[in-house]
């Protein structure tokens, strides 16, 4: 009650200051002249009786100060005062306001920037209705197919089987949608137009997808159970992207049929904008369609109704009051009741395997966080880096304000001296810091929006006409608001110190003149603040060195293949409508038609060439050894090629022979396998000779070994780690195991995806002329992309690249700031000891003494830096850890690099001021106040 | 130089309070002059510095205050004891007196007791 008056007075007698102050005045000249007439009354003469009165009743601007503050609301005030001041003194000093607010800028938007990232790839829920509800089906994302009855660790992809046994059994879930877990390219065209088919990314949802999520379609409809049925109407909904970009929003598309792989669709609607389905990706779907027509599309080898391929991932909506916990219990027993009715079909091993068989449920608003996994230890990375330059930022401009403090402090000793009160001063100097933050927090934005941008287009280059990542580089709200609090935070930090040291001068001592004194206040602190300076930047170069050494040991590493005059052509046969049957002489054609091209002096095909990141992995059984139990390892991945792959690729053969033109359909079935297959499967055996096969029991005699190919890198994952088995079949062989040639086992691997083609040395390979060659093979088989091989292999190190440069950058950036800031903290002093130069001179000492004595106290500084960053600089290296890719990370050269250019830049931050020193003329020095 | 005694907060407004309750309507340099007085110079305070006091205490409702004539015809704003300000004078009395009694104790107090 009382408060609400007090509040409701202040607010009357904030309108009425004038008269307030009248009042005061007033009555301070009443008690004067009271206090008066009864000194004078006393005895004393007129003037010294007002001299005491005045005495006795005190500074009277302090005291108008505390009635101030008593009336009105006068931390507004002076707020708005302190703002007004500092604005006229950071008007009155462009230089330094323009350099602190820069350098605060880079520090701010750096972080900013970063920050961005991170919320978009490890903090934002997807663009759908109540995200809070949506829960996923396990604990870490995989790709893309699993196979089998039995899942290491989880099942976390089900079957389209398993999937309707989760969906009709757990009740907890209001909608419970399954969809791709990897994601198909299609080849699109819109029906009737005379266009060629472009390859755009799609995903098979089921009918509830957009139901579960509360999505609506931007136009027409989406999805209903309807739809997502054996023998519905073939129908898709196209993304709002492709649908603006490609087709202008023309309304027509909506209800006209387009042709995905040759299979006419209908289009029913549009996804909203904003939209980029379950998961952040680099290339968010721009079709969705029914998990049905999955059979429709891939005639040749449909996985919907196999029971055991686990390629869906799931995410439900749960029913409001639903128990998570509870739910996955009840999942748990549905897995196993599901298991147990297949139990006919289950290998031994999937049997054994089958009491470990479990699942998770986890909160799913993020979708899947495939990339979330992938990228956040880089971002962590990142996120340390920005904020040290950010400390070291922070660090410089406190620098300045000190040295700003020290040049007002007779100004502040004036101010003192008339009885200003030390709070008031230091808040002065702080509105004064947040101000100049907050600008530098602005012109911060900027710096990220542009460098958020940078870094986008640099880590996920964008394909040709397809959707790009879908991360916003313009600054959102969490995002303004981080850098809001990161600029006030700064603020306060570099500001505080300085304020407060600048209200610990004696008036006295400051008026009498601050160049005579030997004792200089602050020295101590800000020679501090550029040892922090020396050690983080330290730390960040060494960083930054070590991330370049290992990007350069990585892609200077010996991976086993040439990759010069090397190209690399990715078609698409599928997308094209070809049948099995039909690929042979396709392949066949296509070789002719590529090798007749002048300069091409070979071509070969493949399902992967080396590090286009892809993989098929599989389990071998090795002919006369027993079938491999629950717990052996007997995994490798491969590849099928056509005949003269190893010598087109520059693969050596170790011994034996490389696949050729004599492996065809009907003769023996051969396979030629890596050192790292020999090893692992046949140790001191000699492989040549030997059978193994890949279709379980009964398969073994499938391939005969006739080569060993020297170990060559064809995964991206695993960089520091030796190459895994590997083993390579003619494409021209199709697997004869199990005789039912209906069910060989995996007839997709004759879809090969790269031509291989290298060209004479000199000669010149136009991308028209390969078109050209390709377009007279087949005009409707599109050519995807062409590039070279080094280009191939360079994209695998894109991200470790953009780390490392980003880390370099900053780590230069960091350098620059910490030599400003020792050039500033080494200048100053030998300022403020000019005096003592010119005494010192006076008396003889010669220039290059000078220049020592003032080099010495610079190093002095570096040398407590390098103290305190080397111990940080290992720890450093520790972190990195697993992203230097087997580099040792207490790497003397780098660190020692990394000393030298710190070294090198402290001595040109100090021989600057050093000569001004020594060239101090002695009378010059002592005449100066 | 006497050793001064810092006036805690609040204090010196008790001190106005009660100056008000005894001598009734008063102003400014009366107030100060009947304080320095009674505290017998012990208590050394810039005299300027009751003002914001007077005006916190306005505010709060305990006084109010006109403008009038002084006993020697000077115009001057005279403070007096509103209802609530007496209540709020007791109820602090009170406080004081119990606080000083318990501190009292505590100086009397000999080892013995406290074993």
């Amino acid at each position: 009650m009382r408060m609400l008056r007090r509040f409701l007075k202040r607010l009357s007698s904030w309108t009425k200051i004038q008269q307030n102050e009248e009042r005061l005045r007033a009555e301070i000249e009443e008690h004067l002249a009271f206090q008066t007439a009864e000194n004078v009354r006393a005895g004393l003469s007129a003037a010294e009786a007002r001299r005491q009165a005045v005495l006795k009743f005190g500074a009277v601007e302090a005291i108008r100060e505390g009635y101030r503050d008593q009336r009105g609301f006068p931390f507004l005030e002076t707020l708005i005062r302190d703002t007004r001041h500092a604005l006229r003194g950071l008007r009155k000093a462009p230089a330094f306001t323009a350099t602190t607010i820069l350098t605060l800028a880079l520090g701010i938007g750096a972080t900013t920037s970063i920050f961005t990232l991170v919320h978009a790839v490890l903090l934002k829920s997807l663009p759908v209705a109540n995200p809070g509800e949506l829960y996923r089906l396990g604990k870490e994302a995989r790709c893309c197919y699993w196979g089998g009855y039995s899942l290491e660790k989880e099942f976390s992809l089900v079957s389209y089987d398993l999937y309707k046994h989760f969906r009709d059994n757990t009740r907890g879930f209001a909608e419970l949608a399954a969809f791709q877990a990897g994601q198909s390219l299609f080849g699109v065209k819109r029906a009737g137009r005379a266009e060629p088919a472009q390859s755009y990314p799609g995903e098979f949802v089921s009918g509830n997808y957009f139901t579960m999520f509360g999505i609506r379609a931007y136009a027409g409809r989406t999805f209903t159970a309807n739809d997502d049925r054996a023998g519905a109407p073939p129908v898709t909904v196209m993304s709002y992207r492709l649908w603006q970009q490609r087709y202008g929003g023309d309304p027509s598309v909506i209800g006209s049929i387009f042709n995905l792989n040759e299979k006419p669709f209908t289009v029913v609607g549009i996804a909203p904008p904003g939209f980029f389905g379950d998961r952040l990706r680099s290339d968010p779907p721009d079709f969705f369609l029914p998990l049905n027509t999955e059979p429709f599309v891939d005639a040749a080898d449909p996985d919907l109704n196999k029971h055991d391929l686990h390629w869906l991932d799931l995410i439900g909506r749960i029913r409001p009051g639903a128990k998570p916990a509870s739910m996955e219990a009840e999942m748990r027993v549905e897995l196993k009741q599901w298991l147990r009715s297949h139990w006919g079909e289950m290998s031994a091993n999937d049997r054994a395997k089958f009491p470990h068989q479990t699942l998770f449920l986890r909160p799913g608003g993020a979708g899947i966080s495939s990339m979330r996994e992938e990228y956040e230890h880089w971002l962590q990375i990142l996120m340390m880096v920005s904020g040290f330059v950010l400390l070291i930022v922070c660090a410089n401009v406190a620098n300045l304000m000190l040295v700003r403090g020290m040049e007002r402090r007779r100004q502040i000793s004036l101010s003192m001296a008339l009885g200003a009160q030390a709070p008031r001063l230091v808040r002065q100097a702080l509105t004064e810091c947040i101000m100049l933050s907050l600008s530098g927090g602005a012109a911060g934005l900027a710096i990220a929006f542009a460098g958020t941008h940078l870094i986008l287009h640099f880590a996920f280059p964008q394909v040709n006409g397809m959707a790009g990542i879908p991360i916003d580089a313009s600054p959102s709200m969490p995002v303004l608001l981080f850098a809001f609090g990161v600029s006030l935070l700064t603020g306060i930090a570099f500001g505080i110190a300085p304020a407060w040291m600048a209200t610990r001068v004696d008036p006295i001592e400051a008026l009498r003149g601050a160049s005579r004194s030997t004792a200089r206040t602050g020295s101590r602190a800000r020679k501090t603040l550029v040892v922090v300076q020396a050690a983080l930047s330290l730390v960040l170069l060494s960083a930054s060195g070590l991330l370049t050494a290992a990007l350069h040991k990585l892609e200077s590493q010996n991976f086993g293949f040439d990759q010069d005059r090397r190209l690399v052509a990715n078609i698409s046969p599928m997308l094209a409508g070809y049948r099995a049957e039909q690929l042979t002489p396709l392949y066949q054609r296509i070789h002719d038609s590529l090798s007749s091209i002048p300069g091409v002096s070979a071509v070969a095909l493949c399902i992967y060439s080396p590090l286009d990141d892809n993989n098929w992995s599989t389990d071998i059984w090795v002919d006369g050894r027993p079938a491999p139990g629950p717990n052996d390892d007997n995994s490798a991945s491969w590849d099928r090629v056509t005949a003269g792959y190893f010598e087109v690729i520059g693969n050596p053969i170790l011994r034996g022979r490389s696949i050729s033109e004599q492996d065809t359909a009907t003769s023996r079935h051969v396979a030629v396998v890596n050192e790292a297959f020999a090893r692992k499967f046949f140790k001191d055996e000699d492989p040549i000779g030997k059978h193994f096969g890949q279709n379980g029991v009964g398969s073994e005699r499938e391939y005969e070994i006739v080569g060993i190919a020297k170990d060559a890198r064809y995964l991206h994952s695993g960089l520091g780690k030796p190459v895994g088995p590997l083993f390579f079949l003619p494409e021209a062989q199709h697997d004869v195991f199990p005789a039912d040639k209906s069910n060989e086992a995996s007839p997709g691997s004759h879809f090969l995806h790269d031509i291989v083609i290298v060209t004479r040395p000199g000669a010149s390979l136009s991308d028209a002329q390969l078109s050209r060659a390709m377009a007279s093979v087949d005009p409707n088989l599109p050519v995807i992309s062409i590039r070279t091989l080094k280009e191939q292999v360079a994209f695998q190190f894109t991200q470790q690249r953009l780390i490392a440069r980003l880390t370099s950058f900053f780590g230069i950036l960091s350098l620059v700031l910490a030599s400003i800031g020792l050039y500033g903290v080494t200048a100053y002093n030998a300022g403020c000891r000019t005096n003592e130069i010119g005494v010192r001179i006076a008396l003889g000492a010669n220039r290059s003494h000078i220049v020592t004595l003032v080099l010495r106290g610079a190093f002095g500084l570096i040398f407590f830096g390098l103290l305190i960053g080397l111990p940080l600089t290992f720890a450093a290296g520790r972190f990195l850890g697993s992203q230097l890719y087997g580099l040792n990370p207490y790497n003397p050269a780098v660190t020692l690099i990394a000393v030298v250019a710190l070294g090198l830049s402290a001595l040109a931050a100090a021989l600057i001021p050093a000569f001004r020193a020594s060239s101090i003329s002695p009378l010059e020095a002592l005449r100066a106040e | 130089m006497k050793e001064k005694t810092d006036v805690l907060q609040g204090t010196l407004a008790l001190m106005a309070l009660k100056t008000l309750d005894v001598l009734g309507p008063l102003h400014g340099y009366g107030i100060a002059r009947r304080i320095e007085q009674i505290s017998g110079d012990l208590l050394t305070v810039n005299q300027g510095t009751l003002y914001p006091v007077l005006l916190k205490l306005e505010q709060e409702g305990s006084i109010a205050s006109e403008w009038g004539v002084s006993e020697n015809n000077r115009k001057a704003r005279f403070y007096r004891l509103t209802r609530d300000g007496r209540k709020q004078l007791q109820a602090e009395t009170r406080g004081w007196e119990q606080t000083a009694a318990i501190i009292g104790r505590f100086f009397a107090a000999k080892a013995e007791d406290l074993k």
